[in-house]
């Protein structure tokens, strides 16, 4: 296993050096950030001078030089907006967005396994369907609807809740609600439709024949075996969380990666697109290995 | 286990929460759309930066009374005069300290403006000097002279957008701003909120709000509702949808003018007739009330009915079809290419429903017959087709502008757009520029009326551009506040302003 986790390493540090050149390259094609910065207004002198302090007046080989020397002290340069080091802007986004992805992605595991075992057990019953079309509702429902509606009803209707902010626990609750309602619309039918197959299996029908209790069934004997693609799909989904959830961020006022993101893009602001896009990357190639050690733990012939 | 009573208590629990979030007494909180990159006072004419620190944190030497027709008035500055040959002379205020405790002198303005032109930092305001050298020299310690080539008669109105920060401020950006203003900056959480509080020592009277909590919603729905719950207590900027709400709502000019810049450098724009034709096509009212707020009102000039010699005489060009396909007609006789492409170029939420706009826009110019087209840009994209260098080889184009001119004066305007070096200029009109530079160095009633002049001139004389709107802004106030937005409010939302009821 050791082995493969540092097979893995190895490709993601490869990939993290082509994206890193890719970013750089790209990011410069997209435009002066000059023009975005400045007003509509500004003398072409303004300009130069913006170009030069920043150093967007020197050939691209040599910015890319200077990038890489910086890269090797983990020196993303300054923030051209903020004026302060742009790994700084986008640790503290993230500060914000991993605890957000974490929580929002362990209620979305907890509750599609839970439930999902527990409509495959009983299909085609009552509460299989019930899951069924709650679970289609939620992976198909749009964000940006959702969020406005919970604020309409819970904010401004019954006043439970505040309408957006970060300041104090109630704050999170309804970004976490809106972020889990998609995950797990789609968890929970991959855990069903991975559960159906597994207790169709032999070693389940052989299970029950000898008389174990149904929750060890479903728990213990039938999930494991069940769980490969429920791990990919997770994966898939917390990846796009650790990608920030924008609208979310954008609704709710909370200061995660995604908008950072977003904005930093559309203003041109190179070093915290490319320290943003490090970051993540990072964190998508973590999390990565961690599902490869998910499956190679449940899945022996993974492991050997 | 029965969970039903943890479940209601839990929501009773939150419902306790949510006022105890809302502000007490004299503290207040205002919800912006977009969080400040920066808190440097010499960016302060960025309007999100202004609306936080503009006259609360930092103050200028003069400021224009926007609420009032006192027009231009004293703010650090207790007078000034003219001493002839370009230069002015303040007179400084006394007992006037920053928020650290230091004293306020010609030293301290000598080195803001320093800061604002040094070319080791990059401060906005220095766009409003284009090319005025400034040379300062202080006579005495609330005394100094302002010399500035050429002479700049609008030098006391241009005091207004430098602010002053002390001697000891180093050139680069700032995190903590000090200033002589009513507020002082306690806390700045990046993400999530500033707050600034009052300032016991304050040379001025002291304003009723204590402490003022800003926070940042791109949301305009969202902006609103944070209001209507009390979590608020200034939504600056929602939109027409949320702003139902007349105890609440407040609709009013913001100074953006919308207009469609003409290229008179390409077919076939450089025929007034077609220019003509192009003004008569557009029906300006069926917009108002439609995609367009209530409120918004039709534009004779760039800049908004409160800017200095603004031309009550002029009269929106009127929608007639029939007119304006004769004009075609007439130029395409005379050998004008009329149907050659036109390009309506529009930037993505540049204002409220812009796409409708332009959508409109082209067919209006189509039916008379226009051969135009709509291309949605972003923002970087707009700037390349609105400034110049334009590009190589273009077809007509016809670019959906807005311009923002709150600051009393069309100096700040009229060059830029009309002049043929100006830079988002589509104008090659020599007396034009000779009346933009004849209204630029005049100075009191002369001004005016060569402002006046000008006005018409490009209005009815060359028809330079399509002007199409004054707009008009919505805000969500407290009903707790007594407080009014006004034109300025755009730009700067002095915390002073605020009383309670």
């Amino acid at each position: 296993m050791i082995k493969m986790i540092g097979q893995r390493a190895i490709a993601s540090i490869l990939s993290l050096l082509v994206l890193m050149v890719l970013v750089f390259f790209l990011s410069r094609l997209t435009g002066d950030p000059a023009v975005l910065f400045l007003p509509i207004d500004a003398t072409e002198q303004m300009k130069e001078e913006f170009r030069r302090l920043h150093g967007l007046d020197l050939p691209i080989i040599q910015q890319f030089w200077h990038y890489i020397v910086d890269l090797t002290q983990l020196d993303f340069g300054d923030s051209l907006r903020k004026a302060r080091p742009a790994l700084d802007v986008v640790l503290e986004a993230y500060a914000w967005t991993l605890p957000l992805a974490l929580i929002t992605m362990s209620l979305v595991v907890v509750a599609a396994i839970v439930l999902g075992s527990l409509a495959a057990f009983n299909v085609g019953g009552f509460f299989d369907r019930l899951v069924s079309i709650i679970s289609l509702i939620g992976a198909s429902a749009p964000d940006f609807w959702i969020a406005i509606v919970a604020i309409v009803v819970f904010s401004i209707g019954l006043g439970w809740v505040p309408t957006s902010g970060v300041g104090t626990p109630w704050h999170w609750i309804l970004p976490i609600a809106v972020l889990f309602i998609r995950p797990f619309g789609l968890v929970v039918q991959v855990v069903r439709g991975s559960m159906l197959s597994a207790l169709s299996s032999l070693y389940v029908k052989t299970a029950r024949a000898k008389g174990v209790k149904n929750t060890r069934l479903i728990f213990v004997h039938t999930l494991r075996n069940g769980m490969l693609p429920v791990i990919t799909v997770i994966g898939d989904q917390a990846a796009a969380m650790l990608n920030g959830a924008v609208i979310v961020e954008t609704i709710f006022g909370f200061p995660g990666i995604g908008k950072l993101m977003i904005d930093s893009i559309l203003q041109r602001d190179f070093n915290v697109v490319l320290a943003a896009i490090m970051i993540t990357a990072l964190a998508i190639f973590v999390m990565n290995i961690l599902i490869d050690i998910a499956y190679s733990v449940l899945d022996p012939r993974i492991r050997n | 286990m029965n969970l039903k009573p943890i479940f209601f208590g839990a929501l009773m629990a939150t419902t306790s929460i949510v006022p105890a979030l809302a502000q007490a007494n004299t503290d207040i909180t205002v919800v912006l759309s977009e969080e400040l990159d920066l808190v440097e006072p010499c960016m302060a004419t960025r309007s999100n930066i202004g609306r936080v620190i503009m006259q609360n944190i930092s103050e200028t030497l003069t400021e224009l009374d926007v609420r009032g027709d006192k027009g231009l008035t004293g703010r650090l500055a207790e007078s000034w005069e003219d001493l002839g040959d370009g230069t002015w002379q303040f007179k400084l205020r006394q007992n006037v300290k920053f928020s650290d405790g230091s004293d306020f002198d010609a030293n301290d303005v000598k080195h803001s403006f320093g800061r604002v032109f040094s070319d080791q930092i990059t401060c906005e305001s220095k766009r409003y000097f284009a090319d005025t050298q400034l040379t300062l020299d202080v006579v005495d310690p609330h005394t100094i002279n302002i010399k500035a080539e050429p002479a700049q008669p609008i030098l006391p109105l241009l005091m207004s957008l430098v602010t002053i920060v002390p001697s000891e401020t180093p050139v680069e950006f700032v995190r903590e701003p000090i200033g002589t203003g009513p507020y002082a900056m306690t806390d700045w959480t990046a993400g999530q909120q500033i707050v600034l509080e009052r300032r016991d020592d304050y040379w001025g009277e002291l304003p009723a709000v204590t402490k003022a909590t800003y926070v940042f919603r791109s949301e305009p729905a969202v902006r609103a509702a944070m209001v209507e719950t009390g979590e608020a207590d200034i939504a600056p900027q929602i939109t027409e949808l949320e702003a139902t709400n007349p105890e609440t709502d407040f609709t009013y000019p913001n100074s953006e003018t919308v207009y469609l810049r003409i290229d008179q450098t390409v077919e076939p724009m450089g025929d007034i007739r077609v220019r003509k034709a192009l003004n008569a096509a557009i029906d300006r009212e069926a917009f108002i009330g439609t995609v367009l707020a209530e409120g918004t009102e039709l534009a004779t000039a760039m800049t908004p009915p409160t800017t200095l010699g603004w031309n009550p005489d002029l009269k929106p060009h009127a929608f007639d079809p029939e007119q304006a396909k004769a004009w075609l007609a007439e130029a395409e006789a005379d050998g004008v290419n009329v149907k050659a492409p036109v390009e309506v170029i529009a930037r993505t939420e540049n204002f409220p429903h812009v796409a409708e706009v332009g959508e409109a826009l082209v067919q209006m110019l189509n039916d008379v017959g226009f051969n135009a087209s709509l291309r949605m840009v972003e923002v970087a994209e707009h700037e390349q087709y609105y400034s110049k260098p334009y590009p190589e080889g273009r077809p007509a184009q016809l670019v959906v502008a807005q311009h923002d001119n709150s600051r009393g004066d069309p100096v700040f305007s009229m060059y830029f757009k009309y002049h043929s070096q100006g830079t988002q200029s589509g104008v090659n009109d020599p007396k034009a520029d000779e009346l933009i530079e004849a209204a630029t160095a005049a100075t009191g009633e002369e001004r005016a009326a060569r402002w006046s002049e000008l006005f018409a001139y490009v209005h009815d004389e060359i028809v330079a551009d399509a002007l199409l709107f004054h707009m008009v802004g919505h805000s969500r106030v407290g009903e707790r506040l007594d407080f009014k937005p006004t034109i300025a409010t755009n730009q700067q939302l002095q915390l002073s302003e605020i009383g309670f009821k």
